[in-house]
């Protein structure tokens, strides 16, 4: 298992770098589909996810991974040649500021943000209060980035111990796990769908067209979960994987969180659980496909420090990609219903 | 007919169907105005189960061939689509007093309820809104809105009894606003979206360079769901949305806080709350645009939702677009459009269906 590890330290920083804000996921569509040269057919669907299908004589599985990170896009270009921006993702307002923004047609620009009359540090701070800082003249910085410009958040990945710490890890720490885990697996007992879905922040609408498209029998989604550690009970870094058992929309299947925990054991990984109100994951979306179908939820924990930066733990990430790795070795313990064909 | 052969706006429609009733659920008055607009001019007509009208439009004979003499089985199969339903209110209880209680559908702003006429129901009984005259508010109620729940319609009927003659729980309630016109100004209700309605009604008066299935859909305003169901059942390869939009332009607003602007040319959406529009599709309208040399600005992103974000994620996915006619003060009693940007509309859309044939993607 020293190989999936290895693949995970290697893929993950170009993954992280890799431009795919929702929506404009063409940079990170052509990394992966680098990193995932001769493990199956890949194809792009409609929508623009990116799909790999290996062929096999198990049921169908799907595994689902998002690719886009956050971004903003412009709403207009201030007479100051400042620029006005929404948010694409859900990540807070507050939590980006400071960051630097990319665009995919070149150029930069700074997220600064309005303090306004009298507002206080702390308070909930509203999208069109951040601006974008782009050192051009109206014209200029209108003509550079006009209105719908879509800008993705610059990723400068490090580590601090045995923490990754980046701005895109949500979902590019998943796209790791699952490419290092198919790179590292042995003799696949499923037929193979892996499914990298688009604009994920934005309802989990790539997965709502992928998994519709593939129609599998059994569905994994493999995503990150942001542990706060003020909360009790909730997940926390280096305690292994998450085995999802409840968000908005989904609930675990218990054939599949049966298999997820078979697979655990038989790739000693620890795991623990994620319970969850908000909407997270595309798992609503590959539960709720057509006739429904059976899915679970793995989510690596994540932590947010404030700022752009969240921190995954090395070890989480590499038990994530052993997980999968042993999963697609593991045959269902009895066929799940569902499925039409 | 104009110059390159697209149909052109025709008035007459949006004056009717701006005139028609249609809240949420309830489109059917403007259901029979659009069949009888459109019946002699399409292939097929249905309605389907949420009450959605579908009409399918074929390619004039010899025009499914390129220019290259290529066969191309007619190009793309396009949806364009644009709702029926308007924002209004619902009847929800009568009181003994004859008062109406009453239920927004849709987004309405409760500040501009107060004082206006409305047209309840079937026989269209027209109903005010009450409210106290400015001697008897007390001062500390001056500066609050009323919220919808403590605010009734007044028919004038002095029991439950007479109103109920007129009037049942469960009826609608639209703002009672007739069509005028002040030069290319048109004043009217629901421009959101009878005025897509109308551009697209005028469009199927002719046939399109590619296969078409115009579908005017149901229950936009309280969760694009009439273009849910019919994206599935229609399956297109690409889809336009046709909407009114909102334009920003008020008093004390700087000029670029207000785009879309009204008059100045049919907004295009690259992002909404809904949807993230296909590229390719928002890049050929664009350049179809320049080409043609029709004024287009761009929606304000982050803003809104359209059915376009219904249909994109419908099926396997389906590349969509939309494009709006500016128009101020929608979602409230009267709505003003500039008559171009509709003309611009149809121009831009059935110009943009034709570069569709040559090649797509």
């Amino acid at each position: 298992m020293k190989s999936i590890a290895a693949s995970v330290d290697a893929l993950l920083p170009s993954f992280l770098t890799a431009y795919g804000p929702p929506g404009r996921e063409a940079g990170i569509r052509a990394t992966l589909r680098r990193a995932l040269r001769g493990l199956g057919t890949l194809t792009e669907d409609r929508t623009g996810n990116l799909l790999l299908h290996k062929p096999g004589k198990g049921p169908r599985l799907l595994l689902a991974v998002s690719m886009d990170a956050p971004g903003v896009i412009v709403t207009r270009i201030e007479g100051t040649g400042l620029g006005r921006v929404t948010l694409l993702g859900g990540r807070a307002p507050a939590e980006l500021i400071g960051a630097t923004i990319l665009f995919e047609e070149g150029g930069r620009a700074l997220l600064g943000y309005d303090r306004g009359r009298g507002s206080k540090d702390g308070a909930e701070l509203e999208p069109d209060q951040l601006f974008l800082e782009t050192g051009l003249g109206p014209k200029e910085a209108g003509r550079r980035f006009p209105v719908g410009t879509v800008g993705a958040i610059q990723d400068e990945p490090f580590r601090l111990g045995e923490l990754w710490c980046a701005a895109n890890l949500d979902n590019r720490a998943g796209c790791a796990a699952v490419v290092a885990a198919l790179r590292g697996t042995g003799v696949i007992r499923y037929d193979l769908h892996v499914a990298f879905t688009v604009q994920s922040d934005l309802g989990a609408r790539g997965a709502i067209t992928g998994t519709f498209g593939i129609d599998p029998e059994i569905g994994v989604v493999v995503d990150v979960a942001h542990a706060d550690p003020k909360e009790a009970g909730g997940p926390s870094l280096g305690k292994g994987p998450c085995l999802g058992l409840k968000e908005e929309g989904y609930l675990a299947h218990p054939l599949v969180l049966e298999l997820l925990k078979r697979a655990a054991t038989a790739a000693r990984v620890k795991t623990q659980w994620l319970i969850r109100e908000s909407e997270g994951s595309d798992a609503r979306a590959v539960r709720a496909s057509r006739a429904g179908v059976p899915t679970a939820l793995l989510a690596i924990p994540a932590r947010r420090s404030g700022g752009p930066i969240s921190l995954v733990h090395a070890r989480d990430l590499v038990d994530t990609a052993n997980l999968v790795a042993r999963l697609l070795t593991t045959p269902p313990s009895k066929q799940p219903k569902g499925g039409s064909r | 007919m104009s110059r390159n052969g697209a149909p052109v706006f025709e008035e007459r429609f949006l004056e009717a169907l701006s005139n028609a009733a249609g809240v949420s659920g309830g489109e059917g008055q403007v259901r029979e105005t659009l069949v009888s607009m459109v019946r002699e001019h399409v292939d097929g007509l249905e309605i389907d189960a949420l009450g959605s009208l579908v009409a399918r439009v074929s390619p004039a004979k010899g025009i499914g061939k390129s220019r290259a003499g290529r066969a191309r089985r007619g190009g793309p199969h396009v949806m364009l689509c644009a709702h029926m339903d308007e924002v209004g209110l619902l009847v929800t209880a009568i009181d003994s007093d004859g008062r109406l209680r009453v239920r927004k559908v849709g987004g309405i702003d409760s500040r501009i309820l107060v004082g206006q006429v409305f047209r309840v129901g079937e026989s269209a009984i027209q109903a005010v809104v009450g409210s106290l005259p400015p001697h008897l508010v007390p001062r500390a109620e001056r500066e609050k809105v009323t919220p919808v729940e403590d605010l009734y319609l007044d028919l004038g009927a002095s029991s439950r009894e007479e109103a109920a003659i007129r009037v049942a729980i469960g009826d609608y309630a639209v703002f009672d606003t007739r069509y005028e016109r002040w030069g290319t100004i048109s004043k009217g209700k629901a421009f959101d979206d009878r005025a897509g309605c109308a551009v697209l009604a005028s469009l199927i008066q002719r046939r399109p360079p590619v296969p078409v299935t115009a579908v005017w859909t149901v229950q936009e305003e309280v969760g694009l769901r009439g273009a849910a169901a019919a994206a599935r059942r229609v399956a297109p390869d690409v889809a336009i949305v046709l909407e009114g939009t909102a334009s920003g332009e008020m008093p004390r607003i700087e000029r670029e806080e207000s785009a879309p602007r009204m008059g100045e040319g049919p907004a295009i959406t690259v992002q909404d709350r809904s949807l993230m529009a296909d590229r390719r599709l928002v890049d050929r309208i664009q350049k179809t645009a320049k080409r043609r040399r029709i004024p287009t600005q761009w929606k304000r992103p982050g803003v809104g939702g359209t059915d376009a974000g219904r249909i994109a994620i419908s099926g396997t996915g389906v590349p969509s677009a939309v494009i709006s006619a500016p128009c101020r003060y929608i979602h409230a009693p009267a709505a003003y459009l500039d008559l171009r940007d509709a003309r611009r509309m149809v121009d831009l859309v059935w110009s943009t269906l034709e570069t569709l044939r040559e090649e797509w993607p």
